[in-house]
């Protein structure tokens, strides 16, 4: 884990899948069926 | 759920709150007000598109406020500079705005307008990344030297140039430490004032590296006095919207709540770190929203008709505003690691200030303010 997060981009690719998925789920509890 | 009578709509509260205080946060820490991010938002939400930009403006003007106060306790304010800028600034969006109803008198399509955006907005993320890269490798070189690393470093010889015109009046800005022609200033101000007003945004990703770039501003002013300029441009689209009834004030107080806290938290951050990584995480906002223009680009040209691109759209709006959030609270936690002696990744040591100065950074302006009342 430190290794990956030694690398930028590794540091990067790690907060994007984080947020995606977070943005995931506010699609399926909240927005889903709306649009 | 919360009924909306103006706007017409239901939506979640909680959602209007998150973003406020999620693109508070952004806005505070890269001077921005996040419109490209709010209106997708609130179209997401079921606002319709004129309500989500009346809303979005107001928000808009409330919390840039609250972040030009704290900016100005962080002495990240060059009021010479600013107040030279927002003339060409608002005369550049007059002119922008009506260049556009030109074009689109001309039979300009919205398709060209998202094409430009894409080619603006990448445009300034290559300059952006690629400078601010060689200003981290510098600072990391530095560090390994044992030489004091300073709060701002920048390898561009663009401000130089600027600042060697010989048109007067020259302006002396005290607080950015910045000679210049007054000229200079208002012509960026029009110039990032006609382009804002072309692509119907507030235009802070484009002041801001305008500012570092031509003007020669430190990161952390430029952020600090293009907050200055978003009082007034916002509050000015806000007055226009109201006026035609494009505003539900219900969904600005929820947004606000959210964003008066946020764009606190946002403007304090900058303390914990040095210019680059402020330039880092603007870079990082204007190709993400270039991939969400990009995406409903071909969303426009494929007739509307592929609802993945949609969905992706959604995701990509609401995942880059937390993603921001996250790489702006890692910096800070690093700092405050980095002072007790924990690990830290190596890339985000010569990015962070070390936190007695940060302390001092927020704590020296405010005291100084009250002893001058």
């Amino acid at each position: 884990m430190k290794r990956l997060l030694d690398s930028m981009l590794g540091f990067w690719l790690l907060l994007l899948v984080i947020s995606l998925g977070s943005a995931g789920a506010i699609y399926e509890v909240w927005l889903k069926g709306r649009m | 759920m919360f009924d909306f009578p103006v706007a017409g709509v239901e939506a979640p509260i909680f959602l209007l709150i998150f973003v406020g205080f999620t693109v508070g946060i952004v806005g505070g820490f890269i001077g921005v007000g996040g419109g490209y991010m709010v209106t997708p938002a609130l179209i997401v939400f079921g606002f319709p598109g004129y309500m989500a930009s009346g809303i979005d403006m107001t928000h808009i003007a409330g919390k840039g406020i609250v972040s030009t106060i704290r900016h100005r306790q962080l002495g990240n304010i060059d009021w010479t500079l600013a107040l030279s800028m927002v003339a060409g600034t608002m005369l550049g969006v007059e002119l922008g705005v009506r260049l556009l109803v030109f074009f689109k008198k001309a039979g300009l399509s919205s398709i060209v307008l998202l094409i430009a955006s894409v080619v603006i907005m990448f445009g300034l993320f290559l300059y952006t990344q690629i400078e601010t890269r060689r200003a981290h490798r510098k600072m990391e070189e530095m560090a390994r030297e044992g030489r004091e690393v300073a709060r701002e470093v920048q390898t561009s010889s663009l401000p130089r140039r600027f600042q060697n015109i010989p048109l007067a009046p020259i302006v002396r800005c005290r607080t950015a430490r910045v000679v210049v022609s007054m000229w200079v200033i208002v012509l960026v101000g029009l110039t990032t004032g006609v382009l804002a007003g072309f692509l119907g945004v507030g235009g802070g990703f484009i002041r801001v590296p305008a500012l570092v770039y031509l003007v020669g501003a430190s990161t952390h002013i430029a952020v600090g006095t293009d907050l200055v300029e978003i009082v007034f441009s916002g509050g000015y689209g806000a007055l226009r919207h109201s006026m035609e009834g494009h505003v539900d004030i219900m969904a600005v107080v929820f947004m606000l709540s959210g964003a008066m806290i946020g764009a606190q938290v946002g403007s304090i951050a900058t303390a914990f770190v040095r210019g680059p990584a402020i330039r880092y995480v603007l870079s990082y906002s204007l190709i993400l929203a270039t991939c969400g223009a990009a995406l409903r680009l071909t969303y426009v040209l494929t007739g509307q008709s592929v609802q993945l691109l949609s969905l992706l759209a959604v995701m990509l709006t609401l995942g880059e505003m937390i993603f921001l959030c996250l790489f702006i609270s890692s910096l800070v936690v690093f700092a405050v690691r980095l002072r007790r002696g924990r690990w830290v990744p190596r890339w985000a040591v010569p990015l962070v200030v070390p936190p007695e100065a940060a302390a001092e950074a927020v704590v020296a302006p405010a005291m100084a303010m009250r002893g001058a009342r």
